[in-house]
């Protein structure tokens, strides 16, 4: 059974392709880590997946839905959410109405403030944010931050969660706790998760599977440990020797 | 509801029925302040529903409030005005749908100079409409009492704060507010947000289309340059400038702060009073960019140190 599948997928800018014939497919509950270097195409599948952007070719399904072209808003509430690169807070906001937000709007439309708010600080127990609840979300520091914008994506109601670089800039003690944090929403939510990391062990770690672009392409797919020992990853990853 | 929104709920009703009686106490010259006081009120207050939450800051208000005027003028005497005045709130409101489609898709400078000059458009639209018909101003014989005047306007502040008071807590402030904060984010949690900045414009333009109904019917005199006179759409900002733009206490205080200080230094000091109200304008911008509620509420908050001093929701916008 598949959640996410994408058909040939790409995107162009100009006469510069950011992504050719992408595909794959997510099932229920899978973590599938996309890696890549800077530019391979990684965060453009992202925003051609939630409707960020419109892929210039290809389809993408969703639950048996066409959702390519759907604008950003109506993905969303078809159960998609995402986290951004570049943390996006509702930075004048408090940390609750952050999610209160997200949980009136997203894939479960909370009938009231009240609803939403349970919602809210249970999500915000479970990343550790309870006590920050009434700070405004400008005052957190990064990796608050970073668990913010999870929780947000996860007060949408989402049954996919792609997650763009979260770990990115934290310490080490930092990102063991973010892991935990993510592997605990993907079992107590069921959730499905696409993830892009550029912290390798810890894509790994994570990962049931993985998928590899480079230069827009995907140039390989299979478990951590396939993945690692590929030959043309190293090749993308670390060049070839010439002689 | 808790017991302060309660207790808060009977002051206002309270305040209401004591304003509704100041046509028992004033006469006609402070009657006319007090009918300028509600109209300032309700059209901040409306302007404030869409922008204060929003961040879309319109320099354009000034055209619903033309419209309305006009509807109201082009159906005197042919329709009851209990009906033409409403008429004239959903001519604006519809304009303010046509009007949003191609505006709402652009932001901060852009926005504000785009609302101004397409409100200058329809205001020339109208004069040379005017023109072609060959009139020059129009005259209303026998309109209302400067009273009934003043308690429809009253009605339309307390229905033009009630109406902020319930967005706020509503499904669509909060998603003004996200828009406001970032509208890429907004998205990607759901919210359609050019259903939701449409529909607000809608409904800011509603009250201000009435506002300039009744507004005509005062003046007796319906002349295009007057009624869409961009300094309504300028001391709207100014209001919200004054007072603080996202809370109803903002738009209230900075409308009673504007009239009352008008109306001293235009009596006191005529040849300057404009001087120094602008000059007030840049300090207020400069040194009290909140606002008067927002200094006011962090003055209140500043002498309680510990969680509850973090404890604010509402933050203010940038024009």
């Amino acid at each position: 059974m598949t959640l996410l599948r994408l058909e040939d997928v790409g995107k162009s800018y100009g006469g510069v392709a950011a992504l050719r014939g992408l595909s794959f497919a997510v099932g229920p509950g899978e973590i599938v880590g996309l890696m890549g270097a800077n530019g391979a195409g990684k965060t453009t599948a992202f925003s051609l997946i939630a409707g960020t952007q419109r892929p210039s070719e290809g389809r993408i399904w969703f639950d048996g839905k066409r959702i390519d072209g759907k604008p950003a808003y109506a993905v969303a509430r078809l159960g998609i959410a995402r986290t951004f690169q570049i943390v996006r807070p509702f930075a004048g906001l408090t940390v609750i109405d952050n999610l209160v937000i997200a949980a009136l709007y997203g894939r479960l439309r909370e009938r009231s403030r009240g609803a939403a708010e349970a919602r809210a600080r249970e999500i915000l127990a479970e990343v550790g944010l309870a006590a920050d609840a009434t700070r405004p979300a400008e005052t957190l520091t990064l990796a608050g931050r970073k668990r913010l914008e999870v929780a947000r994506a996860v007060a949408a109601g989402p049954r996919l969660l792609l997650l763009d670089e979260v770990l990115a800039g934290l310490t080490a003690s930092e990102v063991a706790e973010a892991l935990d944090m993510i592997r605990a929403l993907h079992r107590r939510r069921r959730l499905t998760l696409v993830v892009i990391e550029h912290v390798m062990r810890a894509l790994t770690q994570l990962c049931q599977r993985i998928i590899v672009l480079h230069h827009g392409a995907k140039i390989a797919e299979g478990s951590p440990a396939e993945v690692v020992v590929d030959q043309r990853v190293i090749d993308a990853y670390l060049g070839t020797r010439k002689l | 509801m808790t017991r302060q929104g309660w207790q808060t709920g009977l002051v206002l009703v309270a305040a209401t029925a004591l304003a509704a009686a100041l046509p028992l106490a004033l006469g006609t010259y402070s009657l006319g302040v007090a009918l300028d006081l509600m109209m300032w009120i309700a059209l901040a207050e409306s302007w404030a529903m869409f922008s204060g939450l929003s961040g879309y800051v319109s320099l354009g208000h000034a055209v619903f409030y033309g419209v309305g005027a006009y509807v109201t003028v082009l159906l005197w005497q042919v329709l009851p005005l209990w009906f033409s005045v409403p008429l004239g709130g959903l001519t604006a409101a519809a304009l303010a749908l046509l009007l949003g489609w191609p505006c709402l898709r652009v932001r901060g400078p852009y926005f504000v100079i785009l609302t101004l000059g397409i409100s200058e458009f329809i205001k020339y639209a109208v004069i040379s409409t005017e023109a072609a018909l060959g009139r020059n101003g129009r005259l209303l014989i026998g309109t209302p009492s400067l009273t009934v005047l003043f308690e429809a306007m009253l009605a339309l502040a307390v229905l033009s704060m009630a109406v902020l008071q319930i967005v706020r807590s509503a499904r669509l402030g909060a998603g003004l507010l996200a828009i406001r904060e970032d509208e890429v984010a907004a998205e990607a949690v759901g919210i359609n947000a050019t259903a939701v900045k449409l529909s607000a414009f809608a409904m800011s333009a509603f009250i201000p289309g009435m506002v300039g109904g009744l507004m005509i019917l005062r003046s007796t005199y319906f002349e295009p340059m007057q009624a869409f006179s961009p300094t309504t759409s300028f001391t709207i900002v100014t209001v919200a400038i004054l007072g603080g733009s996202d809370t109803v206490a903002g738009p209230l205080l900075g409308s009673l702060f504007l009239v009352l200080l008008s109306e001293l230094l235009w009596t006191r000091a005529p040849e300057v009073y404009m001087i120094i109200l602008g000059v007030l304008l840049v300090a207020f911008v400069l040194f009290v960019p909140e606002g008067l509620v927002g200094r006011a509420g962090r003055f209140l908050r500043a002498p309680k140190p510990g969680p509850s001093s973090r404890d604010h929701r509402a933050v203010v916008i940038e024009p």
